[in-house]
């Protein structure tokens, strides 16, 4: 529910914002702070499946051709997944604060990248022009995530 | 504390992920060539206009309110407003004179919002959030400013598909105002537009306007394009090729008007 709601809000802001700026994430940002906080699950299928339904109807709403965000966003928990793994539950306290702040970099990083990587560019504007416009603008959105995050953290242990 | 010696089995989540990955290779793969993919496309977008409305209707009134403080933009629009009616007058002309005879009822200065522009086809068309029902016909021009931008390739109940002017398969009779000299103009499919087939040695120069001209039914003639920008080629068979600067931005519009 909180995954469709934030990929909702991400697609009003876009249309509200109308191509002026970049939207940061959400949905990633979500589904990887999600996955960060989830220690019940025994597996983490649901974060790949929603990884790939959020990636596919954001490519056909977007994009216009789905698979550029699908995989992207795929590709994001698979490593997510795999590297937040070789943490054990009790060593993922405040100290990984760096780490988690690579994870959900990296939900915002490699998305956009993978059309830019296919295509070259996107319409009139470089590759590199829009990744730094993109993570300039997804920077308070990670860090408020990241604080979130740590609150949770400190929550869970006391 | 099996947990510390115990690495966590992520098997199944590979096996997933990576069918996942294939899954959406595959779709990239080979939906780029369905077309069944646009109307995929259309539909979700028609889906999403629902809860979207309420953003387009904020952005409509930031927009409004941001026009209404900054008096250079307003008179920006009013020029625009100004060029439209003067391009559906020209077609009413037209169309009164057996010319193209393209909009049915009075539709002209209508703004539409830009809802689709796909990176892999994104100077040969885009879609706006208009269609039949606000009487968009296909054929019609697309405007951005009072520029022409494009016609409007395929009509939708809620939406249509524009083919841009940088689209390598729009082909539209054209004439410098100066010279009367008639060619065509035609993207590249890369962001440049071009005036194809003016004889060599007629004293174009950079600067001269360029309209659409009265041949064929494609289009009304008048409707401003652009200017000469400079000479692209000046082929052996007599003819030369002219790049167009578009009045238009063509890279950086996000509504256009028809």
């Amino acid at each position: 529910m909180l995954l469709t709601i934030l990929w909702l809000v991400q697609d009003l802001l876009t249309v509200f914002i109308g191509g002026g700026m970049q939207i940061p994430g959400l949905f990633m940002l979500g589904l990887v702070y999600k996955l960060l906080i989830d220690e019940g699950s025994e597996d983490s299928l649901w974060a790949i499946w929603s990884a790939f339904a959020g990636g596919i109807l954001w490519d056909l709403r977007w994009v216009g051709i789905p698979g550029f965000f699908t995989l992207g966003y795929v590709g994001v928990v698979l490593i997510v997944i795999q590297v937040w793994g070789l943490i054990p539950p009790q060593g993922r306290v405040s100290g990984t604060g760096l780490l988690v702040f690579a994870l959900l970099e990296l939900s915002q990083l490699l998305p956009p990248m993978l059309p830019i990587l296919i295509l070259g560019s996107l319409g009139g504007t470089t590759g590199l022009g829009f990744m730094l416009i993109q993570q300039a603008y997804s920077l308070p959105a990670i860090l408020i995530c990241m604080y979130v995050y740590l609150r949770h953290i400190r929550n869970v242990k006391v | 504390m099996d947990n510390f010696t115990q690495p966590r089995n992520t098997t199944r989540e590979w096996v997933h992920g990576l069918t996942a990955l294939i899954l959406g290779l595959f779709l990239l793969g080979v939906s780029s060539g369905l077309g069944v993919m646009k109307s995929i496309v259309d539909i979700w977008g028609s889906l999403l206009s629902i809860p979207e409305y309420p953003a387009v209707i904020m952005r409509e009134m930031y927009l409004g309110w941001r026009s209404n403080s900054i008096g250079r933009d307003k008179l920006n629009e009013e020029l625009a407003r100004l060029r439209n009616e003067n391009a559906k007058l020209r077609m009413e002309n037209a169309r009164l004179g057996g010319g193209a005879g393209l909009l049915s009822e009075d539709t002209g200065g209508r703004r539409a919002r830009v809802t689709l522009r796909a990176p892999m086809s994104w100077w040969s068309e885009i879609r706006i959030d208009r269609g039949e029902q606000d009487n968009v016909v296909q054929g019609m021009p697309v405007f951005s400013r009072g520029w022409l931008v494009g016609r409007v390739s395929s009509v939708s109940p809620m939406s249509s598909w524009a083919e841009l002017i940088t689209s390598a398969s729009l082909m539209i009779p054209a004439v410098i105002e100066e010279t009367r000299e008639l060619g065509v103009v035609a993207g590249d499919g890369t962001g440049a537009v071009l005036l194809r087939y003016i004889p060599v040695g007629r004293g174009v120069r950079a600067g001269m306007k360029v309209s659409t001209a009265m041949v064929g039914e494609q289009l009304p003639p008048g409707l401003p394009i652009g200017q000469i920008a400079g000479e692209y080629t000046s082929g052996a068979d007599g003819y030369s090729t002219y790049r167009i600067e578009p009045g238009a931005d063509m890279s950086g519009f996000y509504t256009v008007s028809y």
